[in-house]
């Protein structure tokens, strides 16, 4: 076993974890974190994309034992508490969510991406998302919704 | 079966493990790779060394020579504007690897020493004729990357880490580009993939041209009969015809058997044409060597 000292969602944990267990393991199963979807375990799909210090990873592929020190971001964590996030309420309003298997790593990809570029084009969103597939919406309503997001990001950061 | 887990806090203190545990250890960069065949049961050695957060392993420098750290993540090679500009193939393939999210925990260290046949930094580096520094305990040695794979597996023993690659800075009048087929834009493994280094004299006179391929074989490679054909010649049709044709029958011989031999013997020819006139745009590229006018 191993100790280690992490930041999920602004709270601290210690804990004390298995020298193989994956990250999405240690969300989903030991801290109930479930928002985080695991897809295919081998980081293709992105159903479990996380933050982890400023830059989205595959959770299914970073061994929580390097999550050590490291500020993380679930989808629990993005709306801080009060209501859903701007990038959420763009996702419902645009009609980005179907089956919503792929929605929670698809909304931190965007974060991600948004939180680097404030204004990106819809090649940028189509690039940022790359590492996030989705089954059901094609696509286009997902671009939609984070173009609308980045502008109301903009208006409320004026 | 993993019986531990060490992290070094310095790459003297890895470097220490490996000269002792070095034949019982797997060495684990950004683990994009390895976690996947952790997870299946593939390896039986019983320490995983986890070096991802060694800062010693992490830096692009760049002067006449360019010198980038092991633990280099693609991010942030990619987003080194020096790089994009002086070194477009290896920028180009850098970018094109998995997704954001690979690309912000691989690293091109954990892509050299994977030896996937479609790793896809290596191409352009072979094409640079970069060479790699290698280090152990009380040692070190700097080795040519061609020559790094071969039927035995990689020249990297037990005791010892990829500590840097390294490769001349292109000038003026030397371009670099990357062309791969993959089955879709993103998060594609490599069908078939070349690097093309071009030397030019007088604008259409070659003076080096360096070729090399990726998932065309066991390990990506230098393609030295096409170079042959190409050094010290104009660039015109009927050279590039003849290089195109080639490369076809280089592909045919080399993959004979495989099912996957059809396709690339006729897919490679466009490919290939691509990643020429693309080497061949970057070293006719003048503003490459202005200051930046921001």
């Amino acid at each position: 076993m191993k100790k280690i000292s992490l930041t999920i969602n602004e709270k601290d944990y210690t804990l004390y974890v298995e020298e193989d267990l994956r990250l999405i393991d240690l969300l989903r199963d030991q801290l109930h974190l479930t928002g985080t979807k695991e897809g295919c375990g081998e980081g293709e799909c992105g159903a479990c994309t996380v933050i982890m210090d400023g830059r989205s990873v595959n959770s299914c592929l970073v061994l929580a034992v390097y999550a050590d020190g490291r500020n993380i971001t679930t989808i629990e964590g993005i709306s801080q508490g009060e209501g859903l996030h701007l990038i959420q309420q763009a996702f419902l309003e645009k009609g980005a969510v179907q089956c919503g298997f792929c929605t929670p790593g698809m909304i931190l990809s965007s974060k991600a991406l948004l939180d680097e570029n404030s204004n990106p084009s819809r090649e940028e969103i189509r690039e940022g998302i790359s590492g996030n597939l989705c089954r059901c919406t094609g696509y286009n309503k997902i671009v939609d919704a984070i173009e609308l997001a980045a502008k109301n990001m903009r208006g409320v950061s004026k | 079966m993993i019986k531990d887990f060490i992290m070094p806090s310095t790459l003297e203190e890895g470097l220490n493990i490996l000269s002792s545990n070095g034949k019982d250890s797997i060495v684990l960069a950004g683990g994009t790779d390895l976690i996947i065949d952790l997870k299946k049961g593939k390896y039986s050695k019983e320490i995983i060394m986890g070096i991802e957060h060694l800062k010693e392993l992490k830096f692009i420098h760049i002067e006449d020579e360019i010198l980038i750290g092991a633990g280099s993540k693609f991010t942030d090679i990619v987003e080194n504007k020096e790089i994009k500009k002086h070194v477009y193939g290896l920028w180009k393939a850098c970018k094109s690897i998995g997704s954001p999210q690979i690309r912000n925990m691989a690293t091109i260290g954990g892509n050299i020493c994977n030896a996937s046949p479609s790793a896809d930094s290596v191409p352009p580096l072979l094409a640079l004729d970069a060479e790699l520094i290698i280090v152990g305990k009380d040692k070190r040695r700097t080795i040519p990357l061609n020559g790094f794979y071969s039927d035995k597996g990689i020249d990297l023993k037990e005791d010892e880490l990829l500590y840097a690659v390294k490769f001349h800075k292109p000038k003026e009048n030397e371009g670099i580009s990357f062309e791969k087929l993959g089955l879709r834009k993103a998060l594609a493994i490599s069908r078939i993939s070349c690097s093309v280094y071009i030397a030019l004299k007088e604008n259409r006179w070659i003076k080096e041209i360096k070729i090399a391929t990726g998932a065309l074989g066991k390990y990506p490679q230098r393609e030295i009969k096409i170079e042959d054909l190409l050094k010290n010649k104009e660039v015109n049709e009927s050279i590039l015809d003849c290089a195109v044709k080639e490369m076809c029958c280089l592909v045919e011989e080399r993959l004979k058997g495989r099912s996957s031999m059809n396709f690339k013997k006729e897919a490679v020819k466009g490919l290939f044409i691509k990643a020429f006139q693309d080497a061949l745009k970057e070293a006719t590229k003048h503003e490459k060597n202005q200051p930046d006018n921001k």
